[in-house]
């Protein structure tokens, strides 16, 4: 598979079949005489930020773990082992509701949404 | 008859997204300045947006995808934020140029001040945004558009010679003022040609579950859709070139003046039937542009979007439609004139056009999307002028702004 | 020691460098393999277009180039593994000559 065309900036569906976000980034681990790995998809907004500008990145970072605590200060990680590439999107095998991704939407779930009458 | 049902997402598409303030007060200004010469500029951007229109449809018909989703996708998140950015703002000056319009549709029924009429306005498209199901928004907005058709049964009614309109489809060079003609022409194309229609058009597509054998309904809407807003857009003209320019009237400054198009023809009706119209198209215009900004922003960082999704359910999708309706809404609070925020909006359109549509060009070559629906030769070379169309009026627009405007 | 980390999205049309120093081309696609459950990677794909280092013109100027023809320039170079040297993550270098390379065919 081709990793830039068929995994990053793909769709991400949970074990739900709910969406997930999308694949920001990949983290590939050198090893000492075989071939690299691909570890880990990174999902988050540091991440994106980073490849804008690594400053930005950064900044991100920064602002993250200020409004969500430091668990959100580094992207979050999914391990290849729990990843399909289908092809047209790639699934996870986890529940969005047990990563951080959402916190945020949580977050405005509870204190915005739910206030609104016929929410 | 379902099926049937859908040209209503034709029609929606065409009252928000073709036939809006910009469509209809540019008509206005053609035809009082020039009479029916320019009515080869409406044709020509009818065509255009009926091409652009069936292609989006088929693309998220086929592929399953929405156009910003397959952009980042195919593209990268780099390239995606170009786009995204010039779209984001783009579309927040125009949707304050349509809350302005119904607002000052409003204001003309009733007599207060336009920008009182600022926050009711997004509360009102908030609300709907809130409750409604996509098929309730857009078989509504369809059915009030019909009102819209005020503007054609005027233009029968004034007999004007359809000799003479036949002839004003063919493009002519003006006579006199000749920066004005072009920067009408210009701005006619750059309201009818709007990114926010085709990538809204193919987010509907989603919306409404749209697969492989929906193509034929597909065209059909595309062009039964987009022709009607196109005549509702050629029904204004024809009324204003014939109802202002006796009366001395060349320029359209202000909404007091347009608000008489239809009163030589329909009496004491004609301003509420004008008000009406500007309101309702104006307010679907408003509705389509909010959702537009969701699901940019939604589908390009791949969060769960979706009109008939609980609330509970997406919140970041919400958020943005939210903060969309209210962000524009303070621009006309504030007191910027629609009627000028309309114009600027327009030229900015024209200019972010490129942005948009030739990575659009690409994904409706991509095999990986579209396997055999992919454009034939036709399709293509639409395409193509479109681009360069779209960049000789990024070009020109803020030029001619500034001289003919 | 930990195993060195590469973000792979910021690989993206990196200028990849020979053993002289001379530029061979930006990096445009990794191409990889699960086998037994872990994504292992096979070998880098080296484009020759030039002027599209910025990464935001990157995508849509190879889209531009490759219609435009840009079969004439030639494909570019497969690289595996381990002919790669990435201590420098921002700058990719060969760990072989360029004649020991297979051709990338036109269309990747």
């Amino acid at each position: 598979m081709d990793l830039f065309r068929d995994v990053l900036d793909k769709q991400l569906i949970d074990r739900n079949n709910e969406k997930l976000g999308k694949v920001d980034g990949l983290v590939m681990v050198l090893g000492e005489g075989a071939p690299p790995r691909v570890a880990y998809i990174e999902v988050g907004p540091v991440t994106l930020a980073r490849r804008l500008n690594r400053g930005l990145g950064q900044r991100v970072a920064r602002l993250c773990e200020k409004l969500g605590g430091a668990r959100h200060r580094e992207p979050f990680r999914i391990p290849w082992a729990k990843i399909i590439v289908t092809g047209t999107d790639v699934t996870v095998g986890l529940d969005a509701d047990d990563t951080p991704i959402r916190d945020w939407q949580k977050w405005l779930r509870r204190n915005v949404i739910e206030r609104l009458p016929g929410a | 008859m379902k099926k049937l049902l859908e040209i209503t997402l034709g029609i929606v598409t065409s009252i928000g997204g073709f036939l809006e303030i910009g469509s209809l007060t540019t008509a206005a200004q053609a035809g009082a300045a020039f009479g029916f010469q320019l009515i080869w500029a409406i044709l020509l951007g009818t065509i255009c947006i009926i091409f652009l229109v069936e292609m989006a449809g088929r693309f998220a018909a086929v592929s399953r995808h929405t156009i910003p989703d397959a952009i980042r996708e195919r593209f990268g998140f780099n390239f995606f934020v170009i786009p995204l950015i010039s779209t984001l703002l783009v579309n927040f000056l125009v949707l304050a140029a349509e809350i302005g319009g119904v607002c000052l549709g409003l204001q003309l029924l009733t007599g207060i001040g336009f920008q009182w009429w600022a926050l009711p306005v997004a509360f009102a498209i908030w609300v709907l945004l809130w409750k409604g199901t996509f098929g309730v928004i857009e078989q509504g907005v369809s059915a009030l558009g019909l009102v819209t058709l005020c503007f054609v049964v005027g233009a029968v009614l004034l007999h004007p010679s359809w000799k003479d309109v036949g002839l004003g489809a063919l493009p002519t060079l003006p006579s006199h003022d000749k920066s004005h003609y072009w920067f009408i022409a210009v701005s006619i194309l750059g309201a009818s040609i709007t990114p926010y229609l085709f990538f809204f058009y193919s987010s509907g597509a989603v919306e409404d579950k749209w697969d492989e054998s929906y193509l034929g309904l597909n065209r059909a809407t595309a062009s039964l859709g987009m022709s009607f807003g196109g005549t509702i857009a050629l029904g204004a003209l024809i009324v204003a070139a014939i109802v202002f320019p006796p009366r001395g009237i060349t320029q359209l400054d202000h909404i007091e003046q347009l608000s008489l198009i239809l009163t030589p023809i329909f009496g004491h009706w004609g301003l509420i039937l004008f008000a009406a119209s500007l309101c309702i198209a104006c307010y679907g215009a408003a509705l389509e542009i909010s959702l537009e900004q969701a699901y940019l922003v939604a589908q390009g960082f791949g969060w769960k979007w979706g009109e008939d999704v609980r609330p509970k359910d997406d919140p970041g999708f919400i958020s943005v439609y939210t903060m969309a309706a209210l962000s524009s809404s303070l621009l006309i609070l504030f007191g910027l004139d629609p009627l000028k925020l309309t114009i600027f909006s327009m030229a900015l359109t024209a200019a972010s056009l490129p942005l948009t549509v030739v990575p659009f060009l690409f994904l409706m070559n991509d095999e990986k999307y579209l396997g055999e629906f992919r454009n034939g030769w036709l399709s293509n070379g639409v395409v193509l002028f479109i681009i360069m169309l779209s960049f000789l009026l990024a070009i020109v627009s803020i030029p001619l702004e500034i001289f003919g405007g | 020691m930990a195993d060195k980390e590469i973000y792979l999205e910021l690989l993206i049309g990196r200028r990849v460098l020979g053993v002289t120093g001379q530029t061979i081309g930006w990096l445009e696609e990794i191409r990889a393999e699960v086998q037994g459950g872990e994504c292992v990677v096979q070998e880098y794909h080296v484009g020759r277009y030039a002027m599209l280092e910025r990464l935001s013109a990157w995508s849509i100027g190879r889209a531009l180039l490759h219609l435009f023809g840009a079969r004439k320039s030639g494909g570019g170079y497969k690289v595996p593994w381990d002919k790669m040297d990435l201590t420098d993550a921002r700058k990719p270098r060969l760990l072989c000559a360029l004649k020991e390379l297979e051709k990338l065919n036109i269309e990747s």
